[in-house]
């Protein structure tokens, strides 16, 4: 089913230009940015990332693609684990919008596959919350026919890309260095995947928290000028 | 606070010999069970730990207030506090901390905290820690496992502090674990062992207070504000970060109020 669609997912899941909603999101950046985090600081801001929330994601993602390949097929467990750890209100929603964006691609792509089809079991975990992005990619990545380190690597390469992609609107610099910034970022990119893949289910699941960012989540939302959603 | 510069024995800096694992020594925990009786909440039982001495302190109402003594200075290398809360069904603690806890210069040893708190059917307990200190040279590693039946509701506040006045702080990694009906409500690990990781933005920043006053059970109504996170669950979390205890303090004392906490 996934065959031959494995590297290709994966370029398709970076890719800024695959419409499903990401250019609304900021990762957060708008709120650090109006809280009076310098420019320069955005690498820092990268690392803080990578090392707490994008690894949950990736983490969760890596279990989502295991959960999509199982049968019968149920991410039940692995949305209520990221949900317990996303704290924020704010942040949950967030990731809810990325991943109806994704399911609908996921539908249209891949509607009869299982992995695709069980994202109805993501839906009822937590009552009023939708799939969030992680578990969305996860099951794309099953369909698709991606590794684990793939899935886990996506996400932490769409992660980066989301700040330096909202740096450039809010922050306008050299797009150029931007892409410095993300190869810059490769250890903590990489040392996030190797801990994606190595979880062995929900209850280790990395639950590291960044109090910064969400606290500056909680203060966007409260925001009376914004550009980007969150 | 003179006497509590330098209150760690010598001795327990070379606790290599009979360690429990990780470096750290037997200990006693401190037990606290509670009932309802009728109307009230009475002990069941109260043991003093090898840290901390349970006292119950006459109040009127239906709660139980039990205050935590120090038995001895903590937290110093090698120590390993235990602390086990049962509320049983229907009944009300409330457990007051009014000395709090200083993680001391451990001189490349490590010291634990650990909670295990339940909370059975319909129990209530509200929980106010005042400060956790973790001074230069302490690592400490803080647990907190709750679990609550159906009905259940604790109100918990905790305030964080890396470093006594003048200090960047030790190393700290604070986990908190809690369980609602079958599901969890919160898991969450707080990574503060390298303090160049942990000013990062988005991090702490410089910030080195960070407070929380949490309800778990039940989703309450105001006060609402950018701190407030609402859990996925029933329950909510007002956190606030600051240089300065005080700051924290009063950002989160109204909270604490709003959702019920104990004068």
């Amino acid at each position: 089913m996934g065959e031959g669609t494995g590297e290709l997912g994966a370029l398709l899941l970076a890719d800024a230009r695959l419409p499903t909603g990401g250019h609304a999101h900021s990762a957060t950046l708008e709120a650090a940015l109006a809280a009076g985090l310098p420019g320069e600081r955005i690498p820092d801001y990268l690392s803080a990332r990578l090392r707490t929330v994008a690894r949950t994601e990736a983490a969760a993602a890596v279990l989502a693609l295991r959960a999509g390949l199982d049968e019968p097929v149920d991410y039940t467990t692995v949305q209520a684990a990221l949900a317990a750890r996303t704290p924020s209100h704010a942040l949950r929603e967030a990731s809810a919008a990325l991943g109806r964006g994704l399911a609908r691609l996921a539908r249209r792509v891949r509607g009869d596959h299982p992995a695709v089809v069980g994202l109805s079991t993501a839906a009822q975990a937590v009552p009023g919350l939708r799939p969030m992005r992680p578990v969305v990619i996860g099951a794309l990545g099953a369909a698709l026919g991606m590794t684990e380190a793939q899935a886990a690597r996506a996400v932490l390469y769409d992660d980066v890309q989301t700040v330096t992609a909202a740096a450039l609107k809010l922050h306008p610099g050299d797009p150029l260095t931007t892409a410095q910034w993300l190869l810059d970022a490769a250890p903590d990119i990489e040392a996030s995947v190797r801990a994606a893949v190595a979880t062995e289910g929900p209850d280790d699941l990395p639950a590291r928290s960044a109090p910064l960012i969400d606290q500056w989540a909680g203060e966007h939302t409260y925001a009376t000028r914004r550009l980007f959603v969150a | 606070m003179g006497a509590l510069t330098a209150p760690c024995p010598e001795v327990l800096v070379s606790l290599g010999a009979e360690p429990s694992g990780g470096g750290l020594a037997p200990s006693r925990p401190t037990t606290i069970e509670v009932a309802r009786f009728g109307g009230r909440t009475l002990p069941v039982a109260l043991e003093a730990g090898t840290f901390l001495l349970p006292r119950v302190m006459r109040r009127p109402g239906p709660a139980l207030r039990v205050a935590l003594a120090a038995i001895r200075a903590s937290l110093c290398a090698g120590d390993d506090l235990r602390l086990r809360v049962h509320v049983g069904p229907g009944a009300h603690l409330e457990l007051v901390d009014p000395n709090g806890t200083v993680a001391y210069n451990a001189r490349g040893g490590r010291a634990a905290w650990r909670a295990e708190v339940t909370l059975a059917e319909g129990a209530r307990m509200s929980w106010r820690e005042p400060s956790f200190i973790v001074s230069d040279g302490a690592d400490v590693l803080r647990e907190i496992d709750v679990r609550l039946a159906p009905g259940a509701e604790l109100l918990w506040h905790e305030t964080l502090v890396l470093g006594r006045s003048g200090e960047r702080g030790g190393a700290l990694r604070s986990l908190t674990h809690v369980r609602g009906e079958g599901a969890d409500l919160l898991v969450e690990e707080l990574d503060l062992r390298d303090p160049r990781l942990r000013e990062l933005p988005g991090m702490l920043g410089g910030a080195r207070v960070l407070g929380q006053v949490g309800l778990f059970g039940r989703t309450p109504e105001g006060p609402h504000g950018p701190g407030r996170m609402d859990l996925a669950g029933p329950g909510a979390i007002t956190r606030a970060l600051a240089r300065q205890t005080y700051l924290v303090d009063e950002a989160l004392t109204p909270v604490w109020h709003a959702w019920g906490g104990h004068a």
